[in-house]
């Protein structure tokens, strides 16, 4: 309205949803969720893919921080956001190409060094290979993948993934050397290599200082996993396997070591089972395939007998976390000395780099705690032209960090290639969406979080074959319709609000209020449902992910898709929490007749009364809307709106002697798609009789607007 | 706030059919709030017109906007280009913008879209009902805050008449007796000896019967 009144408003800032803030790459989570939950499959993988060029692997193996912090835990439990990348990756045609819009600039003369192949090394290959420089991959192991081809157990990850990712890599012009370690970083640089990205991880394990330690059958976590990646044969039959370390790599080893044929297998650590630092659901798997947990212990000493090793030296502790100066805040129970027995012990109580191989001068500065020394937004050594990043710097991460690590670096080379400033290359950290309010909460509907299909724990105790299986389409749709969306609700036009209220009263969500004289709709309460768009009299809000105009090119083209046939042209508005009701999509829209074409939607609430009219403007014979029984919806009334517009927009038809017959609801009980099928079908039936809408096709309007 | 009401579609039909391009233009206000002739009215009702013309077979365009208010000039001047190339413009604002805009444009045809009804509220979403009368001399004041010139189908100064039936109006059944209303609230306001003086006749001259009424302030004058 007044300029004034725009000026009041406060600025805009967009928060990120906070699985895209969490996600170290900012994936935009939602995007790919909702486009799924859309059974936009493509859309989906083009999302996930675009912030990282390994989304096969991460739909396997990401630790998902972005689940911790998905909102719908405050409501039920979060949303299956890796299962639902996998599933994005499974769906994907390779023919489409791995990275699918992404671009490559002209070549470029500079050669950059990238050595190791884990995630930060071939994000960072990916992105400087991209933007047209010469790139060597640099990797010590005979195979590529870092970490996840010599760390991650087959059962997690199976190495055709990786190769999978590999692949594109090299059709992007990178040039792979494996088997070599390389000891010089200054000889890189001297041999022509502009610029090196350090992205060594973190592969040396380690072992507390316990009397009989170095004895053959104490091992180390990394190498031991190393060896069975790298397809050593270990017959661990027998074998009374102790771990020593409670997070998720001495669980890759327990569970390693199971399937190996150890007779035994058990786990020591100093946290409760309560703090275990392993996920939740890796401690959860872990016990299923039957290994033992010893919590709360410290370890004394390897125990010997007539020789041979028999266990090892425990007492019961109290562990509370490391103090400042980073010595344990432990304390020690009385009389609780006992041995847990074992005759194969494997230390997994963490690891760092291997940073042997830095310069002897220390150009390339180390931190205190082992670990290459950086700037922490340039990710610039301090030798000039060096970068470094992942579990190098920062001795234990997840992969996703490791990713993003790959593209600060790449950001960085090339603006020291270009000669600018890295610093001012780097995007600045984005804000989170906050929490949603308890009476905002009360109104969302609980939704089961769908399970991941597992192999049961009997089979796989035997089998490195993977654990976890994807999705079907029917479950992805499911799960990915538990979204809130949150973020990409709606947003007022506070030119043309005049606080009708409208939007106050019809939110079923209680999110909507006033301010400084016109509507407010706080961006981290909406959940997206749309009513108070559909509903605005002045046409004052939009939806971030749809808009009028979309729909209306939608119309058009399902009524061009209907029309194709000599039959009366029915077009649907189907919504995607019910109407196909548990069943694909697809499978349903096939058993309508061929001259019903539907346009989906997330909530029959979402139908304004002008998409019912434009459709029959633009030549439609007939229209439905397909909700919701009433009770059932998603959105609280959102399919009882619909009635209501149906019902209205029916009276007009009929004042225009188009016959407001032609137009219809139906409403559909959970797992009853059928009913939708017949309800349409019978509508089909009745169009036929009526005939043609004398709105002639294509309409004057339809061709024009 | 003023309310209003679509016309029927066979009335706007037969308003415009003399005409081939029209605009339809809505009001940003009090019609937006009654669900008559906003933004998305104004798009209703094209549509709605682009069906008709279409099965008429008849060659009328339709262009839409819509103004804050067209009860001021600033604003109906500022589509001055749009109402120039239209050959008649229905308002789907109340009878004061209709009558702006053919003040304003004295060579435009400017056609009702709407039926302008009452001074009213919504007392739910949906359900707007007259509240005033604007009859010049508010009386409020005596009858406990229920208006019995617009309330009541007698507009009664001292009610109720016969007609009041367990609260209710005979004229509706549906309408409560505004003198039980009246009744009702004095008695919560330990106001009811009010009921047993008669009131004064009404000075009617400031209703419509002393013809158009109005309002100057000298002191703000330009």
């Amino acid at each position: 309205m007044t300029s004034e009144k725009r000026d009041l408003a406060p600025p805009t800032v967009e928060p990120l949803p906070p699985c895209a803030a969490t996600c170290p790459a900012h994936t935009d989570v939602r995007g790919y969720v909702q486009a799924i939950a859309r059974g936009d499959f493509e859309e989906a993988y083009r999302i996930a893919r675009e912030p990282n060029p390994i989304p096969y692997i991460c739909g396997k193996v990401c630790a998902h921080p972005c689940e911790d912090q998905c909102r719908r835990k405050d409501v039920d439990e979060p949303i299956a956001i890796c299962a639902l990348k996998r599933f994005a990756t499974e769906k994907h045609d390779p023919r489409l190409g791995h990275a699918p819009r992404l671009t490559q600039a002209e070549p470029r003369e500079e050669k950059v060094a990238i050595v190791g192949s884990g995630p930060g090394g071939l994000t960072a290959a990916h992105d400087l290979a991209r933007m047209g420089y010469k790139v060597t991959v640099f990797e010590a192991y005979p195979r590529l993948g870092g970490t996840m081809q010599v760390g991650i157990p087959l059962y997690r990850l199976p190495r055709e993934t990786i190769d999978l990712e590999i692949a594109p890599l090299k059709e992007l012009g990178i040039e792979f050397v494996t088997n070599v370690r390389i000891a010089d970083v200054d000889g890189l640089l001297s041999d022509g290599y502009r610029s090196v990205f350090i992205a060594v991880g973190s592969h040396v394990g380690a072992k507390l200082r316990l009397p009989n330690a170095e004895l053959p059958d104490v091992w180390l976590n990394t190498e031991f996993l190393r060896r069975v990646a790298l397809g050593e044969k270990i017959d661990l039959s027998h074998r009374n396997v102790l771990v020593l370390g409670g997070g998720n790599v001495a669980i890759d080893v327990a569970r390693t070591a199971v399937r190996l044929g150890a007779a035994q297998v058990s786990m020591s650590f100093l946290e409760s089972d309560e703090t275990m630092p392993a996920h939740p659901w890796e401690i959860e798997e872990a016990k299923e395939e039957g290994i033992l947990m010893y919590p709360s212990r410290t370890f004394k000493e390897c125990v010997l007998d007539e020789g041979k090793l028999a266990g090892v030296k425990c007492i019961k502790v109290d562990f509370r976390g490391f103090k400042p100066d980073g010595a344990l805040d432990i304390d020690e129970f009385v009389d609780t000395e006992h041995i847990l027995a074992a005759d194969l012990i494997i230390f997994s109580i963490g690891q760092g780099p291997d940073l042997s191989f830095l310069p002897k001068d220390g150009s390339i500065a180390q931190t205190k705690r082992r670990a290459i020394q950086v700037d922490p937004v340039t990710l610039a050594t301090t030798k000039p032209g060096v970068f470094a990043g992942g579990d190098a710097v920062t001795r234990v991460g997840f992969i996703i960090d490791a990713v993003a690590a790959g593209h600060r670096a790449a950001r960085s080379i090339d603006a020291y290639l270009r000669g600018v400033d890295p610093r001012t290359v780097q995007p600045d950290e984005s804000e989170k969406l906050g929490a949603i309010q308890e009476k905002t909460i009360s109104h969302i509907r609980k939704l089961e979080r769908e399970p991941l299909p597992k192999t049961d724990a009997a089979t796989r105790r035997a089998t490195f074959d993977e654990v976890e299986h994807g999705y079907t389409e029917t479950q992805a749709v499911r799960a990915a319709l538990r979204c809130l969306t949150c973020g990409a609700g709606a947003t007022v036009d506070t030119d043309k609000c005049i606080a009708c209220l409208t939007c106050v009263r019809v939110c079923p969500f209680e999110v909507p209020g006033l301010e400084r004289g016109t509507a407010n709709v706080p961006v981290e309460q909406c959940q997206a449902c749309g009513l108070c768009a559909t509903e605005c009299p002045a046409k004052a809000i939009t939806m971030k992910l749809y808009s009028d105009d979309d729909m209306i090119q939608d119309i058009k083209r399902a009524i061009k898709r209907a029309k194709s046939d000599s039959e009366p042209a029915i077009v649907g508005f189907a919504c995607r929490y019910c109407a196909y009701s548990g069943e694909e999509p697809k499978v349903v829209q096939a058993r309508f007749p061929k001259n019903v074409k539907v346009i989906d939607v997330l909530c029959s609430g979402k139908v304004d009364s002008l998409y019912l009219l434009k459709a029959f403007e633009y030549g439609a014979d007939a229209v439905f809307v397909a909700g919701c029984i009433v009770g059932e919806c998603h959105n609280d009334k959102g399919n009882v709106h619909a009635g209501q517009r149906v019902a209205y927009v029916k009276k007009i038809l009929d004042e225009l002697g188009l016959n407001g017959a032609r137009l219809e609801m139906f409403n559909t009980a959970p797992g009853e798609c059928t009913s939708v099928v017949e309800d349409v079908i019978r509508l089909a039936a009745k169009v036929k009789e009526l005939g043609s809408s004398p709105v002639p096709y294509p309409s004057r309007a339809g061709r024009s607007n | 706030m003023i309310k209003a009401k679509q016309k029927p579609i066979a009335e706007i039909k037969t308003l415009i059919a003399p005409y081939r391009n029209i605009l339809i233009l809505g009001c940003g206000t009090c019609v937006t709030i009654s669900f008559a002739g906003g933004e998305k009215e104004v798009g209703m009702l094209a549509s709605s017109l682009r069906i008709a013309a279409a099965m008429d077979k008849n060659a009328q365009l339709f262009t839409e906007a819509t103004v804050q208010r067209q009860c001021e000039w600033e604003f109906i001047d500022a589509i001055a280009d749009q109402i120039q190339k239209a050959d008649a413009v229905i308002s789907l604002a109340c009878g004061i913008g209709v009558q702006a805009l053919a003040e304003r444009y004295p060579d435009k045809v400017i056609l009702p879209g709407v039926n302008t009804t009452f001074l009213g509220m919504a007392i739910e979403h949906g359900v707007m009902v007259e509240r005033c009368r604007a009859c010049g001399d508010c009386i409020l004041g005596l009858t406990g805050g229920v208006c019995p010139i617009a309330r009541c189908a007698k507009n009664l100064l001292n009610g109720p008449c016969g007609g009041s039936q367990r609260g209710k109006c005979e004229v509706n059944p549906e309408t409560d007796c505004a003198w039980q209303l009246i009744y009702d609230r004095l008695g919560k306001l330990g106001q009811l000896d009010r009921l047993s003086s008669l009131m004064t006749y009404k000075d009617w001259s400031k209703d419509y019967d002393g013809g158009p009424r109005k309002i100057v302030r000298e002191d703000l004058k330009l």
